[in-house]
């Protein structure tokens, strides 16, 4: 059970940062961390490699993002018919910390966020990825194609913000 | 093996190092002879490095709540609270299921009027609904809720001020308590409620029930009881009815 926690609490950097890039900010990306790991402790794995557990906790977080972003877009959309408004700015402290290539990162939308992240940052396989994103393997490969372009035109300046909301 | 020319899946099998050395050295031979693909793959990464570089290093600040002693403890708590509910349930169900079957027909008449009387009067379990203030009188605040009923009694002779009150749900229908007290903080209880769907009226009457005594009447739509410590009751009241 101990060892547990430990593999875990080595794999908390990783944790955090996923969360991070699929949220851009702090304090929600650590509510996200926290509920993955309710849910991993609960659910009491049977991963004894690190790679294999990491993918497993990715995957419940990514599960989680996904879960409440969808309850979070339903109620914006809501907010969004009686104010009128329509975009949620990118947080502050993000903002001031991120560089440029975080800014350009920080615009695509989330599934590609979470791939690069999962495959460039992590060094997932891609069969992990598609583990942890829950689609098939060939959805990951068309997915990264079109991720790793968005961030090539978006470092190159060619994409101004509006046109990105077709991209998604 | 990858062919040549390569497919885009396997630029990115590049790019990830996913593939095997021998494709690599091929792969790298061919893009050394392909400029567009080798300034695509070169600025693949580029970026690649620069999320790595970006995202890997970022800093984090110390969250002693995310370490997993921690997020265990707060599930065990959770599951405390959650199981304190539960039991808080089981038993709002056991009282009224007892108050329900005390409430039959058969059963002594007026059982609920004791019964606020222990809760209410002798325990202080909750706050009133109503304080008498300064000037104020239970009557108008009662009159909201129970139309045509029969005035409060006036016990001030006996000793006793009405200080609060209380609304209560029956069996019967929406139930209030008034709080008598006098100056030696003896309670005194006037109770009234609906006869209830058979709509049962009460010979005027009296009876005790352990420290308890309670008198009890039917008058104009409602049931009465005024419930009092039978040491109180036999000095009398002179509850003017």
């Amino acid at each position: 059970m101990n060892d547990f926690d430990d593999q875990l609490r080595t794999l908390l950097p990783r944790l955090r940062r996923f969360a991070l890039s699929l949220t851009r900010e702090p304090s929600s990306a650590d509510d996200l961390v926290q509920g993955c790991l309710e849910k991993a402790l609960s659910r009491r794995a049977d991963k004894n490699a690190e790679g294999e557990l990491r993918a497993w906790l990715f995957q419940i977080l990514y599960r989680q993002f996904i879960d409440s972003h969808r309850r979070a877009r339903r109620y914006a959309r809501l907010l969004e018919f009686f104010t009128g408004r329509d975009d949620y700015p990118p947080s502050a402290e993000r903002t001031v910390m991120a560089q440029s290539a975080l800014q350009a990162f920080d615009r695509l939308n989330d599934e590609q966020r979470a791939l690069l992240h999962a495959v460039a940052v992590e060094g997932l396989s891609y069969k992990e990825a598609a583990q942890v994103l829950q689609v098939p393997l060939g959805t990951v490969m068309s997915r990264l194609s079109r991720a790793r372009q968005a961030l090539r035109l978006l470092h190159e300046g060619e994409i101004q913000r509006p046109a990105l909301r077709i991209l998604k | 093996m990858i062919t040549l020319p390569p497919t885009e899946h396997d630029l990115h099998a590049y790019v990830d190092l996913r593939l095997s050395p021998a494709d690599r050295q091929r792969l790298e031979t061919w893009l050394a002879s392909h400029p567009e693909e080798a300034a695509q793959v070169k600025g693949w990464q580029k970026d690649a490095r620069l999320l790595r570089s970006v995202l890997a290093a970022s800093p984090l600040p110390d969250n002693p709540a995310l370490d997993p002693s921690a997020v265990r403890q707060r599930r065990r708590h959770r599951y405390q609270q959650y199981l304190g509910r539960a039991a808080a349930l089981v038993l709002a169900v056991a009282v009224g299921a007892v108050g329900g079957w005390q409430a039959r027909p058969g059963v002594a008449p007026m059982t609920d009027a004791l019964q606020a009387y222990r809760l209410f009067a002798e325990k202080d379990v909750l706050p009133a609904d109503f304080k008498v203030g300064a000037g104020d009188s239970v009557q108008p605040w009662l009159d909201r809720y129970f139309r045509d009923a029969a005035r409060l009694p006036d016990l001030e002779r006996a000793g006793f001020k009405a200080v609060g009150a209380r609304l209560l749900s029956t069996d019967q229908g929406p139930a209030a308590m008034v709080l008598y007290q006098d100056d030696r903080g003896a309670r005194v209880t006037f109770y009234i409620r609906p006869p209830g769907p058979g709509n049962k009226l009460l010979p005027r009457g009296s009876r005790r029930e352990g420290e308890l005594q309670a008198d009890y009447w039917s008058g104009p739509g409602y049931n009465y009881a005024v419930v009092a410590p039978v040491e109180v009751a036999m000095k009398g009241l002179q509850i003017p009815l």
